[in-house]
């Protein structure tokens, strides 16, 4: 089956930033998606590029296995980073200016709005003006007009940021809804435990480049036969000098090891009691994060660096 | 599912509409303008009018003959016709010591208890002066007022002297009046100029008052869409062009509702019926008629320069984060709006003369100066035509320019970009 999304090698600079270097991506039909990295590695330029907002100096996007046109954006549900509200519209006027901005007619949208409202206890509210409303209810709102028109495609902007618990929750919720309705989602976050509790797939950008992508669960796997803890005491310095230790991170309480794909672990154990006084030394599953720092290193990239700071 | 440019327009620009419609401040302006402007036009000499100053003036008349008659002649003007100034007159007798006379008039007026005091001598008449002293010299109603009873007193005075019939020259040397007929194709008829004179300035300064307000309102729309963000999730299905062109229309409409009121009213005040009411006005008062003709002109003037000038501010209002930032830009357009204003007088003293024709012609003066050559006297076709066509082309260059900076600028946040980025953000689209 055609993915429903597909970005091939979007490029995107600004005078001499480039924002994006060479970003290609695809989420196949019923996927939920997480563009992973941090603040300035270049997600929230590549989503405007998915959501035709910005022209890409090259490249080009798909839907369904073919290039998009400007009409299938009104089957795509999007929810900015950045997001607002008209203050002074009453919320049934606003979700209904959404819903037709997006391709329904006031009478489609009513019933859909209807029912969104009691599902968020929001039905009290439907005359209220938008500027009455508490941030949290607005945030509601905001996540109301991107599914009003049951998009087959989700596409959000760290939609967790700035959400209190109870609307993550319920953000989450709606999420799972649709996932289990088939529907596509491409989320973008920095928060990586997000990622990892609600994708399928991901993919981890830095400097403006896809440095990894795939099925979560295969990535971990493939890093999780590889991957050491080691508590230690002693010069830690030495570890990274270690054969058979493609990447080694220094972290708070322990390191993290990567051994080479071909490497015996016993091996690499007897070398490392010759270095340091090791206290534990066992596999274990990596995080996500450490994963992330992993695949910016082998793509020969700066991880101090990732976030390139914007223009 | 297809969504056509125009549907997207189209919603975008009621949105608009049902939202300024709906506001308070809609309402208040379209009560509050017209209101304004009548007492831009009337309250200042209405002030002038009611407030009869009153002058305490001393006067030392040394010919003996003048002073007397003087005051006769005032106290006469006073009762008989709307003199603005009304005199209180004291003859003060001269005296041996005509310096010490002097320094006490001064002491006088600067105490406050006379304005002025006039000295009135032979020397001083054969040069025909007469000498005025007061503290403040801009008071020239009272100035020209005096002149006026003066000279008339002392031409009687000297035509005596000569041994004239006074009643028999004044009958001969009577000025003389124009008959003012105003030629027009719908016919002929008397017209003191006064009607076309009010309806040039209402109709000048409506395009001119409108022009801002509405252009104003665009540039903070669109500041407001930023701000909120909205924007944002707005360009997920709308292109910038498309949103850009609904909030012209759709603020466009709310002016044209607005004009469509005040023109209303104003054809409802003027209609014959409340015209037949209005006989206890004054004989050299006229109501303007507007024709359908200079209606049309008028609002297809008033859609030309609202674009023109609206498509500016909603650039502005895009490229910065604030209004205080945009005024600075903003203020640009309004130079622009208020240069007419120097043409005025001389537009209206000759509509037809090279500087009417060629300031008329220039697209961002075109609305508000041809509309004055309308009210006026109606231009040769070719210039309306030439007017309307140059304006128009502006229009579309201008949506053209705008819209590349509009769409690189409702997306950028931040610090306030200077005329260099703004320039290379034309470049990037």
């Amino acid at each position: 089956m055609d993915p429903s999304i597909e970005l091939q090698q979007l490029r995107k600079t600004y005078g001499d930033f480039l924002a994006v270097d060479d970003v290609s991506l695809s989420v196949r039909p019923g996927e939920v998606c997480g563009l992973l990295g941090p603040n300035g590695a270049g997600k929230t330029t590549s989503i405007r590029m998915l959501m035709d907002i910005i022209a890409p100096d090259s490249g080009r996007v798909l839907f369904f296995g073919r290039p998009r046109t400007r009409a299938e954006l009104s089957r795509v549900g999007y929810l900015p980073e950045e997001r607002g509200l008209y203050r002074k519209m009453t919320v049934v006027d606003h979700l209904v200016f959404l819903g037709e901005l997006r391709g329904l007619s006031r009478r489609q949208a009513l019933p859909a709005i209807d029912s969104y409202l009691d599902r968020l206890e929001l039905a009290d509210w439907r005359k209220s003006k938008v500027e009455e409303l508490s941030k949290g209810m607005q945030q509601k709102i905001q996540l109301i007009g991107t599914v009003l028109h049951d998009p087959e495609i989700v596409v959000l902007d760290e939609p967790f940021s700035g959400l209190d618990p109870i609307n993550q929750g319920l953000f989450k919720d709606i999420l799972s809804d649709f996932k289990a309705r088939g529907k596509t989602i491409l989320f973008s976050t920095h928060v990586m435990e997000q990622a990892e509790k609600l994708c399928d797939a991901i993919a981890l950008i830095a400097h403006g480049r896809v440095v990894l992508d795939g099925n979560l669960g295969e990535i971990k796997r493939g890093f999780a036969r590889r991957s050491y803890r080691l508590v230690a005491r002693g010069d830690l310095t030495l570890v990274s000098t270690v054969a058979g230790i493609d990447d080694c991170l220094q972290q708070e309480r322990y390191v993290r090891l990567l051994l080479a794909a071909d490497v015996d672990s016993s091996s690499v154990l007897r070398r490392l009691v010759d270095l340091v006084d090791v206290e534990e030394f066992r596999s274990e599953e990596p995080e996500l994060e450490e994963i992330f720092v992993t695949a910016v290193r082998n793509a020969g990239l700066d991880v101090d660096s990732a976030a390139r700071r914007p223009q | 599912m297809r969504l056509p440019t125009a549907r997207d327009i189209g919603i975008i620009a009621r949105r608009e509409y049902r939202a300024r419609i709906r506001s308070k401040g809609f309402w208040i302006s379209t009560i509050a303008l017209p209101l304004l402007m009548a007492a831009w036009l009337v309250v200042p000499s209405l002030i002038l009018s009611k407030t009869r100053s009153s002058q305490r003036l001393a006067v030392v008349d040394v010919t003996g003959n003048i002073a007397a008659p003087l005051v006769e002649r005032l106290d006469e003007w006073a009762v008989t016709t709307a003199e603005q100034v009304s005199f209180d007159i004291e003859i003060v007798a001269i005296e041996s010591d005509a310096e010490a006379l002097r320094r006490r008039l001064d002491a006088r007026v600067l105490d406050g208890d006379i304005q002025a005091w006039v000295w009135i001598d032979d020397t001083g008449l054969r040069d025909n002066t007469v000498e005025y002293h007061a503290e403040s010299l801009t008071n020239f109603i009272t100035q020209q007022t005096l002149e006026r009873a003066l000279s008339s007193v002392i031409q009687r005075e000297r035509l005596q002297t000569g041994g004239y019939d006074v009643e028999r020259i004044g009958e001969l040397i009577r000025s003389v009046d124009l008959e003012t007929v105003r030629v027009s194709a719908e016919g002929s008829k008397a017209d003191a100029g006064i009607g076309g004179f009010a309806l040039a300035i209402f109709l000048f300064m409506v395009l001119y008052m409108t022009t801002l307000l509405y252009g104003n309102q665009v540039m903070l729309g669109v500041l407001e869409e930023k701000n909120s963000r909205i924007v944002e999730i707005l360009i997920a299905t709308v292109r910038p062009l498309e949103l850009m062109l609904g909030k012209l229309i759709g603020i466009g409409l709310i002016g044209l509702t607005q004009l469509s009121i005040w023109v209303a009213t104003a054809l409802l005040l003027t209609a014959p019926a409340l015209v037949g009411l209005a006989t206890a006005l004054p004989e050299n008062v006229e109501i303007p008629t507007l024709s359908v003709a200079l209606i049309a002109h008028f609002l297809a003037l008033f859609i030309l320069g609202y674009f023109l000038y609206a498509t500016f501010y909603a650039m502005v209002g895009s490229a910065f984060n604030n209004p205080q930032e945009a005024q600075q830009l903003a203020s640009l357009a309004v130079v622009f709006v208020v240069l007419p204003w120097l043409f005025f007088m001389p537009i209206l003293n000759d509509p037809d003369s090279t500087l009417a024709v060629v300031t008329s012609l220039i697209p961002m003066f075109t609305p508000t100066l041809m509309m004055l050559r309308i009210a006026v006297k109606m231009p040769p076709a070719w210039q309306l035509l030439l007017g309307y066509v140059l304006t128009f082309a502006s229009c579309l260059a201008m949506t053209w320019l705008c819209a590349r900076i509009y769409r690189v600028g409702i997306l950028m946040y931040g610090k306030k970009p200077t005329l260099k980025e703004v320039w290379r953000w034309i470049r990037y689209a």
